[in-house]
């Protein structure tokens, strides 16, 4: 069976926040046929929220699983939960994970949670250039890749929208191209600097609805529209906050709730957790994947950077409209002048796209085509016909997203590429560039180096009230040119238009700039394949990570948490991959995004294990293991368990203690117990005992969870939960004979008071700060 | 400021303890950890171990000869932490927390960034008279001499044939105790 399926579920990198209380129109989506103006509401019998049988068979869902949900829906308290279950999965597992055969209808990428699992299958030849450590997957690198992509945006007449909206997407043609540009099918030729060409298989771009008119036209025509107020309602809300990135408090909310909801359904969800870490990076949460994973997602709009600035916009119109070219020309004037027009630092000459959206159900094809015809001989080859069916796709689909990309916006990149790095950047670079840059700097007034710029010196671009340069100011197109060269993956020319960006706004005080050009050296120069010494990375590298996060942060007036925290975390990370001699490099900036306070509790405890893996990863040399950080490892990750047992999560704090326990070198009880060994204790006994005492207590807090929801899981444990059960009473009964006159929680040591000070947000303190006097 | 002073047996069994704060400037003698900083410090100090091996062993810094004292080698925090190492490859580690004020904390925070030691942890302080700093020559001293003080009474206490200091014998001599104390009222 052919069908539209898009899901809502894994499609949009941006999808910031999905409410887990729609049920109902997530079934919709992946379940029934799309047919115009149906909503579930208008069958004859109410449907249960749990999978009609013809889902389970289509959706290819893992054995387990399926047999997990039927349980789940047999019951009548968790009913609405399997439908949860299946959101909190969606958002979970990567987007873009179908199957890139040629003309494949794309099935929801939700249904495929493997795809977390095997992030490596879409190398080729780009993976970091050092053999990686083992047990270290290249995940990361791909995702933060997959990150800095092309932003199309989308622009769709009233028609079209309201046509596409007409089969079920609320989003309109947005959420119906969405999906496809997550991983354009293939492999993407892209020529470098130098000419030579290099593929890519996993080559994205994001469309995207910069100034948000997908809802707010949504929310005027809502009223008018014939169906449930109470789903537009759901919709425009998750739209609105789909389209919003940057806002670390919102990653915040959504992973902690994802974690909430691992924790009370321990037997279900949480078991496909654990499948997942013990598959991919022993060291890596799924939770932290997520953090990562949302950080880089919806990258907003800025002025310092490009990468959110649209490269090309879809301009579509349907094919009911009775003059589409002159529509086209309306919708072209608005949004290059008129009110749909980016703000104005956002360069408005890029590429358009016209496309024309015809329903085969109701218009007639050979007046379609005599448009198309029509609109080629007007706007030249840049157009499309898209024809859509209810039930299946004409066209092949995927060669939608693919043949626009690789013929018109890549190679449109490439040009702007060529064309600045001949125009701006060599004559920047050569000598009249460096006497402009010069006399820039010393004029025979005096005026610019000593007297702040505040009043827009006539030889600076920049302007410093509004704090932008003007689109077409060298400044601003070198920026864009090392953006797109970034975005096209060649790191080498990137780095070196960094370079220079860096001391010219350095020079012009711009500093959020700085921080930009300087995060983008430093994350070009780690992305790169070309082998660095220890040397160079511990001069520049370092340099530029910190100049950014201190520039981001500490140096203007209004600090950018946001982009700081994204900067430690993303070079972290490469660094981490790089060799496991930057891995004390990683740790030491993970630690930094603990002391400054760039994150909330629940990034506090993710990145604290992190602390712990980049400490794992070094190993150490020889049979001895001189050099490793064992030690290191297991203390953050002692400290990680500690912070998640503050959050009240006991499986990931146990999971924690375990961790330390085993870099310890000191087995859990469990293992022990089955295999009859001895239990080698931890040879300081203050950190055994703390340690044990975190241990019961956490055991202790996971049996008062189960006691929140034990009624209904009788059926639903296999043996190896109810041993844990066991267990877990067992030890409940000590920790309370040992603490029969003070409650456990109140007194006892904690490590996670010492809040590192200075702390400028005042984000990291959770609560421990004011047990310093105890 | 408060110092824990540590002696660790090669099988990283923690040998000899003790706690005390300084005695310089009017200082009293008594340590001034907090509830959470007590129970932090045996990680620290762990943990510390790590780097320790990785300066025993690694490349040596002073042509030819393996020093005994190998300086200020980890912080977390602002917990730093100094090694001497025995010929029987015991462990003295000396954790040492400055004041609040010794670190610039309550004067503003900040301070200009430095690159930060081998363990990471916030970029120290600038040494810039009043504050700490580990690596301020004057401190160095200080902490050279109290180890060597400890050293010989060290060696005097192993030399007892009936302390089996192999085994992991922890010392429980009030007259090691003592002499420790002695050495950090003197020097530090």
């Amino acid at each position: 069976m052919k069908q539209w399926l898009l899901s809502v579920g894994g499609g949009g990198e941006g999808c910031m926040c999905r409410r887990p209380e729609s049920p109902a129109r997530t079934q919709n989506l992946h379940g029934a046929p799309l047919e115009p103006l149906m909503t579930p509401m208008q069958h004859g019998t109410p449907r249960p929220p749990s999978y009609p049988s013809d889902m389970e068979a289509s959706m290819m869902l893992p054995k387990q699983r399926a047999s997990t949900a039927s349980s789940l829906s047999s019951l009548p308290y968790r009913r609405s939960n399997s439908s949860l279950h299946k959101l909190f999965e969606s958002t979970l597992s990567l987007s873009g994970s179908r199957p890139s055969s040629g003309t494949a209808t794309p099935t929801p990428s939700s249904v495929l949670p493997s795809s977390t699992l095997s992030p490596g299958s879409r190398q080729n030849g780009t993976g970091t250039p050092s053999s990686l450590p083992p047990g270290v997957s290249d995940e990361y690198r791909t995702l933060i890749q997959r990150a800095f992509v092309p932003h199309v945006a989308v622009l769709a007449d009233d028609a079209s929208e309201a046509l596409i909206r007409g089969k079920g997407l609320e989003g309109g043609l947005l959420q119906l191209l969405r999906p496809f540009g997550e991983t354009v099918p293939g492999k993407i030729t892209i020529r470098d600097s130098i000419g030579a060409s290099k593929s890519h298989a996993d080559f994205g771009i994001r469309f995207v609805d910069p100034l948000g008119l997908a809802a707010r036209s949504h929310a005027t025509q809502a009223d008018t529209a014939t169906r449930n107020s109470q789903e537009a309602r759901v919709s425009t809300s998750s739209m609105s906050e789909r389209r919003t990135g940057g806002d670390v408090a919102v990653i915040e909310d959504l992973v902690e709730r994802h974690l909430q909801y691992s924790e009370y359904n321990s037997h279900g969800m949480a078991a496909e957790y654990a499948v997942q870490t013990e598959q991919s990076e022993p060291s890596s949460s799924p939770f932290y994947t997520l953090y990562l994973r949302r950080l880089l997602s919806g990258l907003p709009l800025a002025t310092h950077e490009t990468f959110a600035h649209p490269v090309a916009s879809v301009i579509a119109v349907s094919s009911r409209n009775p003059n589409p070219t002159e529509e086209f020309r309306r919708l072209y004037s608005r949004q290059r002048e008129g009110d749909l027009r980016l703000p104005q630092w956002v360069d408005n000459d890029h590429l358009r796209y016209y496309v024309l959206v015809h329903e085969e159900e109701t218009g007639d094809i050979v007046k379609a085509n005599q448009i198309y015809e029509q609109m080629k001989r007007h706007f030249g080859l840049n157009c499309h016909l898209l024809r859509l069916k209810s039930q299946q796709c004409i066209s092949s689909d995927d060669d939608s997203v693919r043949l626009p990309t690789s013929q018109a916006v890549v190679p449109q990149m490439e040009r702007n590429v060529a064309t600045w790095n001949e125009q701006v950047l060599s004559r920047r670079r050569g000598i009249s560039g460096r006497f402009m840059s010069l006399s820039k700097r010393w004029t025979p007034f005096g005026s610019s180096r000593s007297s702040s710029p505040a009043i827009g010196s006539s030889n600076s671009n920049y302007d410093p009230l509004q704090g932008f340069y003007r689109p077409d100011a060298p400044e601003a197109l070198m920026r864009k040119l090392a953006d797109y060269s970034f975005m096209l993956r060649d790191f080498k020319l990137a780095l070196s238009t960094y370079d220079i960006l860096r001391t010219d706004f350095n020079n012009d005080k711009a500093w959020r700039h700085y921080a930009g050009a300087a995060e983008m050296s430093a994350l070009s120069a780690l992305l790169s394949t070309a082998p660095q010494s220890t040397k160079t990375r511990a001069e520049s590298i370092d340099g530029w990570i910190e100049a950014a996060s201190y520039s981001y942060t500490d140096r203007q007036r209004s600090a950018a948490p946001y982009y700081a925290l994204r900067t430690l975390a993303l070079s972290l990370e490469l660094l981490r991959l790089r060799s496991p001699a930057a891995a004390d490099d990683a740790a030491r900036w993970a630690s930094r995004i603990l002391e400054v306070g760039l994150v909330g509790p629940v990034g506090h405890a993710l990145f604290t294990e992190r602390v712990s893996a980049c400490y794992a990863v070094r190993t150490g040399l020889g049979t001895l293991h001189f050099g490793s950080r064992r030690r290191k490892a297991a203390f953050w990750a002692v400290m990680a368990a500690e912070s998640w047992f503050r959050l009240d999560k006991a499986l990931q704090a146990e999971k924690c203690v375990d961790l330390a326990l085993r870099f310890y070198g000191v087995r859990s009880e469990n293992a022990v117990s089955q295999l009859g060994g001895v239990i080698n204790a931890i040879p300081f006994p203050a950190m055994q005992a703390f340690i044990d005492e975190l241990r019961q207590e956490i055991l202790a807090m996971r049996l008062r969870f189960r006691g929140v929801d034990g009624a209904e899981e009788e059926g639903g444990h296999g043996s190896d939960v109810g041993s844990a059960t066991l267990e877990v009473e067992q030890s409940v009964t000590e920790t309370e004979t040992e603490t029969l006159d003070r409650s456990p929680r109140a007194h006892r040591k904690s490590l996670i008071g010492a809040v590192a000070p200075g702390d400028p947000l005042g984000l990291a303190g959770e609560g421990g700060r004011n047990d310093h006097f105890e | 400021m408060s110092y824990t002073f540590t002696i660790l047996s090669p099988t990283d069994t923690p040998l000899f303890t003790h706690d005390f704060g300084t005695s310089r400037s009017g200082g009293d003698g008594i340590p001034r950890f907090t509830s959470t900083e007590r129970s932090l410090i045996p990680f620290i100090l762990h943990s510390a171990l790590d780097i320790v091996e990785e300066v025993q062993w690694g490349p040596s810094t002073s042509a030819g000869s393996a020093p005994m004292y190998l300086k200020h080698i980890d912080k977390y925090q602002n917990n730093f932490i100094s090694c001497w190492i025995t010929g029987g490859n015991v462990r003295f580690l000396l954790l040492t927390r400055p004041r609040d004020e010794a670190l610039g904390l309550t004067g503003g925070g900040g301070g200009s960034g430095q690159k930060g030691s081998l363990a990471g942890g916030r970029a120290g302080m600038a040494g810039s008279g009043l504050l700490y700093s580990p690596t301020n020559p004057a401190t160095e001293e200080a902490v050279k001499n109290f180890f060597v003080d400890v050293y010989e009474s060290w060696l005097k206490t192993i030399m007892n044939p009936f302390f089996n200091v192999g085994n992991g014998d922890v010392v429980k001599s009030p007259v090691f105790r003592a002499r420790v104390a002695a050495a950090a009222k003197k020097y530090l």
